[in-house]
């Protein structure tokens, strides 16, 4: 009977060890202070992090297809600035599409050298970081991008605008994980993703088009980074060139925080949300409690190997494990 | 290429000018990164237009493009081309120390511009030319103070401060000068925290939510730079909250214009081209045997929306 029970206990937490880490902290930090839980700032912290959250959707593809994107901070500076810089030159109406036509064009090269050259995402991916920081530089000649009539514009909507009382960029991350989390669990697409991932050579030899699956991640991933640039741009209505640089390895670390595999195959739109979840949470539990900064970014990397740990302990059913 | 042929170019003018007369001295600049911001480059044509008004001064300008082995080798060309004297914009205040040692052993007086180097390169310095942090943090003290006398809020207002990058020489600067200034002149006003923006306008906004939902009462923001008190203004409009007083440093163009709208109170005026004209005059006071303090500050001074008239917008 307690054998029974403590199975189906291992069986739920082997499923959803990181979900149990997470309500662990949210009760932790409620306890700390019980403003943290109040509607207002739980929206608060899911806004916020939507912005690196529709970025984390589009790295889980990649990922799970077996790459990295390193790339997605300084690219989402790039879409920031450019949008900004075309809504007062060419209107909103058009600096969206434009923004997003670039951002696309930009994904669809990285997806070109790693799919069908098949060169290393990491190299390139990391060379792009730099490379497209260049270009925003470039862009912007090293200035501030504001936009200069800030009150008498809609396109504060995607960033400010709230629906039925929920701010919009909260549901745009929302409606972006429902669809994305349909399309990779549901779809040949999202199937393929995996397979590719897993064991590419299988899957060449399936028949799967491995070259061209790559490529689509990643012009996926910089779809994401259109959208995180939207919001982002949308929430200030001012950009410093600065904006998303270090983004790329908090991205990474929310989708490999999820129980994605960095070496593909393995991970879920879900888990990478709950990821996105913890370190919104973490930062904006720690701000609350008050600690002293220096000492939160270790209790930031603390929390994070704790809830890894419960993660990886809930999969293997124990909390220590002496041979693996 | 431009640079090469002009560096040439001073060379033999600086040589033959030498011979012919005296008065006139070739002074070396390198710079930290020209380019990554606007600040930096006004900074960069600023000094030129200095020295080309200037008859008795060649200059030798040279970027380090952020790179400090690129700065160092640039040191030692200065060196190595025998000028009069060097300006330094460190892109490191700690590894250009022995290039810095190496000019003050060849006799050439090094002049560090906008940022000072580590400590224990001092001795090898002839002077520092650039902005006082310490008294634009005591500044940004005494303009919100003054605004809660005006309020009259001055015995309870509570104040949250958004700090720069930690560890940071400017950041440090800066809170410090806050820090100690704030209850010598508004005694009754506290300091409730203290987090840090990274100089970053979105992570600044982010804290400014976190000090919204945890304190009801918030009367000022102080922010180690404009791009941070926007970062906060954004938040607290948000967030519906009116009537705190924001309170900046290093006016950048965005405070200028939230200043205008009357949403943002205050600020420190830090031009680019006053930094650039002390750094020039202050190489050209040594090399005419003038005494200098070691710490020659330029004039960074408050603008608020009572003055702002008086101040054109920053073109960064």
């Amino acid at each position: 009977m307690a054998d029974m029970t403590k199975q189906g206990i291992g069986r739920l937490l082997a499923k959803q060890g990181i979900l149990i880490a997470f309500a662990i902290f949210m009760i932790g930090f409620a306890l700390a202070n019980q403003r943290f839980i109040a509607i207002d700032n739980i929206s608060g912290v899911i806004r916020s992090s939507a912005i690196l959250g529709v970025m984390a959707l589009g790295v889980t593809f990649v990922v799970i297809g077996g790459n990295f994107d390193l790339s997605v901070g300084s690219m989402m500076s790039l879409s920031t600035i450019v949008v900004l810089d075309l809504h007062d030159k060419i209107g909103p109406a058009l600096a969206i599409p434009a923004m997003f036509a670039l951002t696309l064009a930009l994904g669809a090269f990285i997806g070109f050298l790693v799919g069908y050259m098949k060169l290393n995402s990491l190299i390139v991916t990391l060379g792009m970081l730099s490379a497209i920081h260049g270009l925003t530089l470039t862009w912007s000649g090293g200035k501030n991008m504001d936009i200069a009539d800030k009150a008498g514009t809609w396109f504060a909507v995607f960033g400010q605008g709230r629906v039925l009382g929920v701010p919009v960029p909260i549901l745009i991350f929302a409606g972006l994980a429902i669809i994305l989390g349909i399309v990779l669990s549901r779809t040949a697409f999202g199937r393929k993703v995996y397979a590719v991932g897993g064991n590419g050579q299988a899957a060449t030899f399936s028949g799967i088009p491995r070259a061209r699956i790559v490529f689509l991640t990643y012009v996926l991933s910089s779809f994401c980074v259109a959208v995180a640039g939207l919001l982002q741009a949308s929430r200030s209505l001012g950009s410093q060139n600065t904006v998303g640089q270090g983004m790329e390895l908090q991205v990474l670390a929310a989708v490999i925080l999820g129980g994605a595999s960095l070496m593909g195959g393995s991970g879920t739109i879900f888990k990478t949300v709950i990821g996105v979840l913890i370190l919104g949470f973490i930062q904006n539990g720690l701000l609350l409690m008050g600690l002293a900064f220096y000492v939160q970014y270790v209790v930031t990397w603390g929390i994070i190997i704790l809830a890894v740990w419960l993660d990886v302990a809930a999969k293997r059913g124990r909390l220590w494990s002496p041979t693996a | 290429m431009k640079v090469t042929l002009k560096v040439a170019l001073t060379c033999t003018t600086a040589l033959f000018a030498t011979a012919a007369a005296a008065e006139t001295m070739t002074i070396g600049i390198t710079q930290n990164n020209v380019g990554v911001d606007s600040y930096q480059t006004t900074y960069e044509q600023a000094f030129i237009a200095a020295a080309e008004a200037n008859p008795d001064v060649e200059v030798v300008v040279l970027d380090a493009g952020g790179d400090v082995a690129r700065q160092i080798a640039q040191m030692e060309d200065l060196i190595q081309q025998e000028v009069d004297a060097i300006i330094i914009w460190p892109t490191n205040g700690e590894a250009v120390i022995p290039a810095v040692r190496k000019a003050h052993s060849a006799g050439i007086p090094v002049v560090v511009t906008n940022s000072n180097i580590a400590e224990q390169g001092f001795d090898f310095v002839a002077s520092f030319s650039g902005p006082d942090n310490v008294t634009q943090g005591a500044r940004a003290a005494e303009i919100m103070c003054d605004k809660f006398k005006d309020m009259g809020i001055e015995s309870e207002a509570r104040v949250v401060q958004i700090s720069g990058q930690p560890g940071y020489t400017t950041a440090i600067e800066r809170q410090k000068g806050f820090d100690d200034r704030l209850p010598e002149v508004c005694p009754d006003v506290t300091l409730v925290e203290t987090q840090p923006g990274d100089w970053n306008r979105e992570k600044s906004q982010q804290v400014m939510e976190a000090f919204l939902v945890k304190y009801d009462d918030i009367d000022g923001v102080y922010a180690g730079d404009d791009n941070m008190g926007v970062g906060a203004l954004n938040a607290a409009k948000a967030a519906g909250r009116e009537g705190i007083i924001f309170v900046g440093a290093t006016n950048f163009a965005v405070g200028y214009d939230a200043m205008a709208a009357g949403e943002y109170w205050g600020s420190i005026y830090q031009s680019p081209v006053d930094d650039a004209e002390a750094a020039l005059k202050t190489a050209i006071d040594i090399l005419n045997g003038e005494e200098l303090p070691f710490l020659n500050y330029f004039d960074t001074p408050k603008i608020t929306q009572d003055n702002m008239d008086e101040f054109t917008k920053p073109v960064f």
